[in-house]
């Protein structure tokens, strides 16, 4: 039985149609079927699992892993024209600004880590750091539409939706596409960081608390008592069971009816998953759930690694709303964003890798742009503006070779300058090391075959691949 | 890599020693100066600069926007043959880079014209205060003529002399744009490359573009070549003869002769009850009452449904629910999208109101869509004060094109990329919804498959520049802000109603509110007057002063919510013509607003155009005037001979009733969407629309009455091979009921509906697990059709069941079957309540009878009688669920008597196991 086959009418489904449906399928061409079992990738890819650490409102590329000596030459002078071109709060804008953090060479590779990040530096062997991302729109919201679905329009496919559209997920009873946002807010653009877009609903991103209940509706808020809920189950099977009976041949009553049964099995194995208790003392300590700064962080980061060892295919990690975007006081809020971040993520590259599974799980950070080498609101509190035309993130596991360097940004770190890095390419590299072909990953729409890089000039980054 | 080495080397950068030799040798097959493929040869550097059929093939010192290069890379051309190899890309995209020179050159010179610097830098940067609207310091800079005379200072370019041109004086120095108003303005620093080209401009005199627009003669035009007008849904539909198969209506005879051709027929007649829930979901969107399944059962007269069709089509929840199906087409929201704020439309609920009653009404389509593409233009819209309610209404309607995602009222994005993509989704919408065209994909180039020419789209567009003009852009919300940033009427894409009623009553209510914030602002004021050195403003005044900071924040206390409880202006998010000569369209190569190219007039695409009359827009003859563009435009789209327009229509609605339309791709009805299954079905069935006078209401009572509509679900045997998908109707498709339908059945049936008509949206709550509900309250049980439609949260019920996400509309809802809808239905505290409240209305109305409480639940939630073995068993089940939770309140005691309270919660858990059954979710 073709998978093209299994669906009539082109609809969707979470859950596995009865056997008896084989016999359904007819020789008439029928739609294809949408559903989320495992699919074997075209290409040979490294990665199973992709963990997106996601940093909203642009990390400062020029105070974390791009240094620029030659800020300090220039300091406090008038930027160019092209780039005060860029400026959008330009009443606010002031000289050029160095970096207030110290760097060090770290690892084999030597790559330069800010002192903020002190545990990702024990890492840097592991990861590919890309210094010469650019993209195209300044605003968050727009920056963050193109960074997870290729365009600045809502309503695209993310990422996460292509991929699991792609590859379905290896595990049926937790949602394949999980993201973890945080208890103090939902990054900008909310939920639509994870939308489906024009891809069946299926596809979305299921929004996962790591406080309170875990997914939406999972319990009730008060359980029938257990009796009530035994002559409850029983009635409803008598009636389903009934109706389906005096109607042969309807496949989406066999869908609906396991779509309870998958309910049932979630309920089970979502807390199973999410119960961070069954972890050591030892391991709650390495991801900081013991430290009031990195216990919500490293909660996340925990729940992550337990999802991505039950066989989930694409996770999302979120910080609290736009806490990255530094327009004043960068000293002082980037340092709190390190402090963070840094050690969850720093034990959650070493746990996957002491595991075997750093081998098979891409981890990706970054944000949606990066900022400005010149300073916001000038003086002891100054930040940085948004900047789409420089920034960095970093790769690691999941195939990508660790301890590389890719491209660079000019002088002062404001604009990508070798092997400029477009987020089409990020993006088509992500699904490259999953084994897929960004151009052979469609979905036909309305007569077109849409994809994620959509007619972009594209480059898988080749240089980063092991 | 030896060629890379080689290059360095020779250090030669031309076309010649870099480009040829890989153009010759892999594109100038099809590209070459004879053959010109898409326009396009690749001979030399000026055949790629000229480019082709979309637009220039290499930008010098800019591969990124290179058009060859992209296309090489993504690996789109060559056509035939293995893509280029990266070192052959690395070398194209140096030479570019390096400024793509020909053999012999230094830089590239060239001329530069007009159209480059009005459009994409004076326009984007300089016309909102020196264009259409304000001249400030008197001048003008929408003409070259105009930047002759100048302004107060003198004239702003002398031609061939950039460097004594006030203009460059003034940018270069950045005067201008102001930095202190970019930001309010929404214009940013000119930069280097766009100076440059400006001073080039100056320097070579300036020179004028003498064009006009080019004419296009639709019937007889070279783009649109004739054998692509022959494509079926270009050419007008023509009645077919009715085939000789009996039926209860010529529908009927149609698909009869389909389905024998298969050796088929239809599937039995359904039961009464069956096609009771069936045709009252299908037509109103609720289920039927109790006493309204007893009444219908208990009429014997022969035509019976016949009466309950015409009954439903006269009820008011008629137009509730079918305006749901034309609103997803429109894309219509209370929001704006596009940006994270998401802002409220405040009055958008007035084109939601609008279409209802127009549905209501039996508006003939001709004129609802009349109403919706031009209201404004059917009467003095300026002139007339107060309007009538008819005026009122033409106005409300025009909101259909103000449905599409716009976010140009945040400042950061009210630029010229997001204003042309504003009018973009507007033109999507136009063009899926009405015409069946997937207009929008020739934005950016001809369309790939259907005879529409890029040009097309730009003609479309140019009927509605009078409203949606992006170089005279107007923010999309009432309140001020951006642009202008002033709160004048002018200002606003919004037509306020100052003199209605109901301004008066809002004004009333606003007016001691507005008092009490101008007090506290005054002493805000007083509070700040001893910091104040110069002209700070209090904002700037209370970062440098902790006192004063605290001081104001103690003051300002409750001024947000006094500013919250503020109304919204009466008025209307309306499309109208704002007056006077927009600004001329181009054609944007690449859809690309820094790309303009040749002019185009306003007109419809020509592939439709060879059967119908001439579009030619006539003013209406006002003092004021209004360009009459979009009127002629629904002159000519409701022409009876249109050879869409009825088509698309009469599909959508046979969608909504069989699931699939004749036409399954309901929103292109081009090459690339799917052929009619029953083509003289369709055309038989548009010119029976627009014969009996574009009534949506007849056509619904032809299809329900039909014997398609009244047969039962069940699937033959031979039916299941020779019709598995159910494409050619040998029965009834088994259906899930509709997000709005599943959430407004569970409230009907529990008693809870509030069937309150029109008005403001209920609004809606975000629980702190991310659940989105309806507000309790007074306003939290309306039917889903007035609840809130924020697109950054939609209602979770609503959302978990396939209600749309409008990006920008939606032609064919998903049917998706996934766990988040059991979760809902079981764990949902709204179901859960719902089923409380409806086993005490059961209680209520039938007594303590276990017997007559199942009666009358079954009857209630699934439109039928239990059946005798149905209600043994539920008796039985009452009984031991009454037991259980007995035994559960003694072991929890609270101070609630506790067999009542266990009785109760039994029939709840019965009524919510039903709400569980695929019988209450699916109708037959």
């Amino acid at each position: 039985m073709s998978t093209s086959r299994r669906n009539f009418l082109g609809r969707m489904s979470d859950g596995l149609y009865g056997a008896a449906l084989s016999s359904l399928l007819a020789a008439d061409a029928l739609p294809p079927a949408y559903d989320l079992r495992p699919k074997a990738p075209k290409l040979p890819g490294k990665a199973k699992a992709v963990i997106q650490l996601f940093m909203n409102g642009g990390p400062s590329q020029m105070d974390l892993l791009d240094p620029k000596p030659l800020l300090q030459k220039f300091a406090g002078q008038a930027p160019s024209r092209d780039l005060a071109s860029q400026i959008r709060q330009v009443r606010e804008a002031g000289g050029i600004m160095p970096s207030p953090f110290q760097f060090q060479k770290h690892g084999q590779s030597g790559i330069e880590v800010s002192e903020l990040l002190p545990h990702l530096a024990k890492r840097v062997d592991d990861l590919a750091v890309i210094r010469s991302m650019f993209t195209t729109h300044i605003a968050h919201d727009f920056a963050l539409f193109i960074f997870h679905t290729g365009r600045m329009l809502p309503g695209r496919p993310t990422l996460g939706s292509w991929v699991v559209y792609g590859l379905g997920s290896e595990n049926q009873n937790l949602p394949a596409y999980v993201v973890l946002d945080d208890p103090k807010g939902l990054p900008i653009n909310d939920i639509q960081n994870w939308q489906a877009g024009y891809l069946p609903g299926i596809y979305q991103g299921t929004r996962v608390r790591s406080e309170g209940m875990p997914i939406l509706n999972l319990k009730p808020d008060e359980e029938y008592p257990a009796g009530v809920a035994d002559l409850s189950r029983s009635m409803l099977h008598r009636l389903d069971a009934a109706h389906r009976a005096g109607r042969p041949h309807q496949p989406d009553l066999d869908a609906r009816l396991s779509t309870y049964e998958l309910a049932a099995r979630m309920q089970l194995e979502a807390t199973d998953a999410l119960d961070l208790s069954k972890e050591s003392e030892a391991t709650r300590e390495r991801y900081g759930l013991n430290d009031d700064a990195t216990a919500t962080y490293g909660k996340r980061c925990l729940m992550a690694r337990r999802l991505v060892e039950r066989g989930v295919r694409m996770i999302q990690v979120f910080t609290e709303g736009n806490v990255w975007d530094h327009h004043n006081d960068l000293k002082k809020n980037l340092t709190y964003c390190c402090k963070k971040t840094d050690q969850p993520i720093g034990a959650l590259l070493g746990d996957l890798k002491e595991r075997g599974l750093l081998d098979s799980t891409l981890v990706v950070w970054g944000g949606e742009f990066g900022r400005l080498p010149i300073a916001q609101s000038p003086g002891p509190t100054a930040g940085r503006d948004h900047n789409p035309s420089g920034f960095t993130t970093w790769m690691a596991g999941g195939g990508v070779k660790g301890g590389t360097i890719l491209g660079s940004t000019d002088d002062i770190g404001y604009k990508a300058q070798e092997d400029p890095v477009s987020v089409h390419d990020f993006n088509a590299t992500i699904l490259h090391l999953l084994g897929l072909d960004h151009r052979q990953l469609v979905f036909p729409r309305e007569g077109r075959n849409e994809r994620i890089t959509d007619e972009y000039p594209v480059r898988i980054l080749s240089q980063i691949l092991r | 890599m030896l060629p890379l080495v080689l290059l360095t080397i020779l250090g030669a950068e031309t076309f010649e020693e870099q480009a040829k030799p890989i153009l010759q040798a892999r594109c100038a097959g099809c590209h070459n100066a004879r053959l010109k493929q898409g326009g396009l040869s690749v001979a030399t550097r000026d055949d790629l600069l000229a480019g082709g059929q979309t637009g220039a093939a290499i930008v010098p010192g800019n591969a990124v926007d290179s058009l060859l290069l992209s296309l090489v890379m993504n690996g789109k051309m060559p056509k035939s043959g293995p893509p280029l190899r990266p070192e052959e890309t690395a070398r194209l995209r140096r030479w570019i880079e390096a400024g793509a020179l020909t053999e012999g050159e230094q830089v590239v010179t060239r001329l530069v014209s007009e159209r480059e610097i009005l459009a994409p830098i004076l326009g984007a940067k300089c016309f909102v205060c020196h264009g259409r609207r304000e001249q400030r310091g008197g001048l003008d800079l929408r003409t070259r003529a105009s930047m002759l005379k100048g302004g107060k200072s003198g004239a702003a370019i002398i031609p061939g002399q950039p460097e004594q041109s006030l203009l460059v004086k003034r940018i270069a120095a950045q005067q201008m744009p102001p930095p202190a108003l970019q930001e309010q303005y929404c214009v940013r620093t000119v930069d280097s490359a766009e100076l440059e080209k400006l001073k080039q401009w100056i320097a070579q005199g300036a020179r004028a573009d003498d064009e006009q627009p080019a004419k296009v003669d639709a019937k007889n035009d070279p783009a649109v070549p004739a054998k692509a007008r022959e494509f079926w849904s270009f050419r007008p539909p023509v009645r077919a003869r009715v085939p000789d198969l009996p039926g209860r209506t010529p529908v009927d005879s149609f698909l009869l002769e389909k389905l024998a051709a298969k050796k088929l027929t239809y599937s039995t007649e359904a039961s009464k009850l069956t096609l009771l829930r069936r045709v009252y979901f299908s037509l109103t969107g609720l289920p039927p009452t109790p006493s309204e399944v007893k009444a219908y059962l208990a009429d014997t007269r022969p035509d019976a449904y016949e009466r309950l069709v015409d009954q439903l089509l006269a009820s008011p929840r008629y137009g509730e629910r079918w305006a749901r199906s034309w609103l997803d087409a429109a894309g219509y929201s209370d929001s704006e999208g596009g940006v994270s704020s998401d802002a409220l439309r405040p009055t958008a609920w007035r084109y939601r109101d609008y279409v209802i009653r127009a549905l209501n009404a039996d508006r003939p389509y001709n004129e609802f869509l009349t109403e919706q593409l031009a209201g404004d233009e059917l009467f003095d819209y300026r002139a007339e004060r107060p309007y009538s309610p008819r005026q009122a209404d033409l106005l409300a309607a025009t909101g259909f094109l103000r449905q599409a995602p716009d976010s140009t009222y945040s400042t950061e994005q009210n630029f010229l990329p997001e204003r042309f993509d504003a009018v973009a989704a507007e033109m999507e919408i136009l063009g899926t919804a009405v015409m069946g065209l997937s207009l929008g994909c020739a934005r950016c180039h001809d369309h790939k498959y259907d005879p529409l020419p890029q040009r097309d789209y730009y003609r479309v567009s140019a009927i509605f520049q009078s409203a949606l003009d992006p170089y005279d852009w107007r923010i999309p919300n009432m309140e001020c802000g951006g642009v202008g940033a002033k709160c004048e009427e002018k200002n606003l894409r919004f037509l306020p109603d100052l003199e209605s009623a109901e301004a008066k009553s809002v004004q009333a209510h606003n007016a001691p509110l507005e008092q009490q914030i101008a007090e506290i602002e005054q002493q805000v004021e007083a509070a700040a007057k001893p910091y104040r050195k110069s002209a700070e403003t209090v904002d700037e005044l209370i970062k440098k002063n902790e006192d004063l900071r605290k001081q104001v924040t103690e003051l300002r206390k409750g001024l947000t919510k006094l500013r919250n409880s503020l109304k919204p202006t009466p008025g209307y998010r309306a499309l109208f013509d704002m007056g006077g000569e927009p600004t001329p369209v181009r054609i944007l190569l690449r859809g690309d607003p820094n790309n303009p190219g040749p002019l185009v007039a306003p007109g419809p695409p020509s592939v439709l155009s060879a059967s119908l009359p001439n579009y030619e827009a006539i003013p209406p003859p006002y003092e004021t005037g209004t360009s009459g563009r979009r009127l002629a435009f629904a002159k000519w789209l409701t022409h009876p001979q249109h050879p869409l327009t009825a088509r698309v229509i009469v599909n959508r609605i046979w969608q909504q009733h069989f699931g699939n339309g004749i036409v399954k791709s309901a929103g292109n009805f081009g090459k690339m969407g799917t052929p009619p299954t029953h083509p003289e079905l369709l055309d038989w069935l548009a010119v029976e629309f627009v014969e009996s006078g574009w009534s949506l209401k007849k056509l619904h009572r032809l299809i329900v009455t039909s014997a398609v509509y009244r047969q039962s679900s069940a699937v033959s045997d031979a039916a299941l091979t020779q019709d598995p998908a159910n494409t050619w109707l040998s029965r009834f498709p088994l259906r899930r009921l509709d997000a709005e339908a599943v959430r407004d059945a569970v409230l009907k049936t529990a008693g809870r509906l509030d069937e309150t008509e029109f008005g403001p949206p209920a609004p809606i709550d975000v629980k702190p697990d991310g659940a989105v509900l309806p507000k309790p309250g007074k306003l939290g049980y309306r039917r889903s059709i007035y609840v809130t439609q924020r697109r950054s949260t939609p209602v979770t019920m609503l959302d978990a069941f396939d209600a749309p996400f409008m990006s920008p509309n939606c032609i064919r809802r998903g049917e998706s079957i996934v766990s988040s809808q059991a979760l809902q239905m079981m764990n949902g505290e709204q179901i859960r309540e719902s089923a409380r409240y409806l086993a005490g209305r059961v209680i209520d109305a039938a007594g303590l009878d276990p017997a007559g409480q199942l009666e009358r639940l079954y009857l209630t939630v699934l439109s039928r009688p239990p059946s005798p073995a149905e209600l043994t068993a539920g008796v039985t089940t009452l009984d031991g669920l009454a037991a259980q939770w007995r035994t559960h309140y003694t072991a929890n005691p609270s101070p609630e008597p506790i067999a009542a309270k266990a009785a109760h919660m039994a029939l709840a858990t019965v009524a919510h196991t039903l709400f569980n059954t695929a019988e209450f979710l699916y109708v037959d």
